[in-house]
């Protein structure tokens, strides 16, 4: 470039990335709340679970198949209770809801409330659209598993729940990574139609297809050969509160993320753009 | 058609800086543009007319790469539009027609945005178009009237002094005082050798800035006609009223007279040139009443488009 942008220190708003975090900020700061929110009353709670026989008893009664759904298991644990009542799919699937809805609404968005005409007037290929905008998404769900991490991992210990930083960041890791990989689905679907609501719909609906056939492969026979088709399986069905990070699979879903976002650039590039 | 009109500028030698070749584009709706050919020259103001619907918007966006043709080619600069995208954009300056603005930033949050993607603006070049337009950078959005969301998204399009301007419809909204201040920044532009293109339904807006005026009628280009070209022709109207029908043939035969309408016992005459011949012969017949004037631009620019055998 030849002349530099000076001073235009007055504005706040720079980058596309920048743009799409400002207008997301109370969303963020609403979604954050909530988590936190949720996260500190499960804390909460734990005093008078942990160590409490009667509730042993009361768990051990409840039939096999709840037990397995809810992974019940040393629920008086400090692992076990955050496995069942924050990692079993509370946590995972709101900080995923929230990817979902602000994934979807990132491309397509745009181009419903009309602005597209606008932000592609300026000089930037749409690839870079769809890379930037996917970057903040990728830098919410991060600030939103952080303070999860951190909430559980700092605040946790003040009410006798410990569990080991490992098992903590891999389930916070799975949770995350999740999150993501369908929050970019949500883009690439809303960059691919336009159409913020499809993606929302369509993405929502494989999040929950995922999740069940994970979740119910542990009962039903059937299931077990296509659960590896589901990411969940992948992030928090292998229980990485237990058992720690699986990097190889991690690393499928990361690649699975990628290609997600290689579909939306493509997509996005080639269609005509609705007024 | 009355005339062959020289539908090109006098140096053929430049590359044009818009070239549509038989550009199609139709929407399954209807709506569109079939077999569009249409060159724009350096530093020429072009206005782009149209009812709403005849496909202007649809041309701009096919400009912008924003949609895609299904025939045809387009080059701006001499580069693919498609191809070089994002070069071409680095020169262009675009308001659209439908304009939405980011309504939960200020008016300065949206131009510094704005300003930052484009690169080369400077932050006192963008004070000083809101100064000549009046408007506040201060302010929310979502709290800014019709008008200043326009002006918004004229200072973004005409930040970074772009080589060419595309301007859907720029003067919707914006009180005559501020039309005029965007006219003269148009014209400013087109005197530095920019060059502008903008669309209008309204002739005598366009008609103001423009050096040519394509007209778009159902998606295909009905005419292209040099502004001053139009006001040298048919420069009086004669409207002559009689007791009985008149003689169109004999009418017609008279000296200067182009264009020759009668409705009931009146007829409507174009006359290039001399009036004397026409107006005498008129006066000497057994007409009841007569009266000569300017014809609007309206006029012009209809009557001619009336000829159009495409029509």
């Amino acid at each position: 470039m030849t002349r530099p942008v000076s001073p235009l220190s007055e504005s706040r708003v720079r980058t596309i990335t920048a743009r799409a975090l400002r207008e997301q900020r109370s969303g963020l700061v609403g979604w954050a709340s909530g988590l936190v929110l949720f996260c500190l009353v499960m804390l909460a709670v734990y005093p008078t679970i942990h160590g409490n026989a009667s509730f042993s008893d009361l768990i051990n009664a409840y039939p096999e198949p709840l037990r397995k759904i809810f992974q019940l298991d040393d629920y008086t644990t400090g692992a076990g209770y955050l496995r069942t009542e924050v990692f079993s799919f509370v946590l995972p699937l709101l900080l995923t809801l929230f990817a979902v809805l602000w994934g979807s609404d990132l491309v397509a968005g745009e181009e419903e409330r009309r602005t597209v005409d606008l932000l592609l007037a300026a000089p930037v290929s749409r690839a870079r659209v769809v890379r930037d905008k996917w970057l903040s998404l990728l830098i919410g769900v991060t600030a939103l598993a952080v303070a999860m991490e951190i909430i559980l991992g700092v605040i946790g210990p003040l009410f006798e729940l410990h569990v080991g930083w490992r098992g903590l960041s891999a389930a916070i890791v799975g949770s995350w990574l999740f999150a993501l990989a369908f929050g970019t689905l949500g883009l690439a679907v809303g960059a691919a139609t336009g159409r913020r609501g499809l993606a929302r719909g369509v993405t929502t609906s494989l999040v929950l297809a995922s999740y069940l056939v994970a979740t119910l492969a542990t009962l039903v026979s059937w299931l077990r050969p296509v659960r590896n088709l589901s990411l969940w399986q992948h992030t928090m069905g292998i229980d990485p509160l237990g058992t720690g990070f699986h990097v190889e699979r991690l690393a499928l879903v990361a690649v699975v993320t990628g290609l997600f976002l290689l579909w939306a650039i493509w997509a996005y590039d080639r269609r005509d753009l609705a007024t | 058609m009355l005339q062959t009109a020289p539908q090109q500028s006098s140096a053929p030698t430049h590359e044009p800086v818009v070239r549509l070749e038989g550009v199609t584009k139709l929407y399954r709706g209807g709506g569109g543009v079939r077999d569009l050919t249409l060159t724009i020259d350096p530093g020429e103001i072009f206005g782009f007319l149209g009812p709403n619907g005849a496909g202007k918007t649809t041309t701009i966006r096919l400009l912008l790469d924003l949609i895609r043709p299904s025939q045809g080619s387009i080059h701006v600069f001499g580069l693919d539009v498609r191809r070089d995208s994002v070069a071409i954009r680095r020169r262009v300056g675009y308001l659209p027609g439908d304009l939405a603005l980011y309504e939960r930033l200020s008016a300065r949050d949206v131009l510094g945005h704005l300003a930052h993607l484009r690169g080369d603006v400077t932050w006192t070049e963008v004070l000083d178009l809101a100064d000549r337009l009046a408007l506040d950078l201060q302010r929310p959005i979502r709290t800014l009237s019709r008008g200043n969301r326009q002006k918004v998204g004229i200072v973004a399009a005409l930040m970074g002094r772009p080589d060419l301007l595309v301007l859907d419809e720029p003067t919707s909204g914006l009180d005559p005082l501020i039309q005029r201040q965007v006219h003269e920044l148009l014209r400013a532009a087109a005197k530095e050798g920019r060059t502008v293109l903008l669309s209008s339904h309204i002739l005598s807006e366009v008609a103001e800035v423009a050096d040519r005026i394509g007209l778009i009628r159902a998606g295909a280009l009905a005419t292209v006609e040099r502004v001053a070209d139009l006001r040298q022709r048919a420069a009086h109207l004669i409207d002559v009223r009689y007791d009985h029908e008149p003689d169109r043939e004999a009418l017609l035969r008279l000296p200067g007279v182009q264009r020759c309408v009668v409705s009931g016992h009146e007829a409507h005459l174009e006359v290039a040139g001399d009036l004397r011949g026409a107006v005498g012969a008129i006066a000497a017949s057994d007409m009841t009443d007569l009266s000569v004037r300017e014809p609007t631009l309206e006029e012009l620019f209809l009557a001619f488009y009336d000829h159009d055998p495409s029509r």
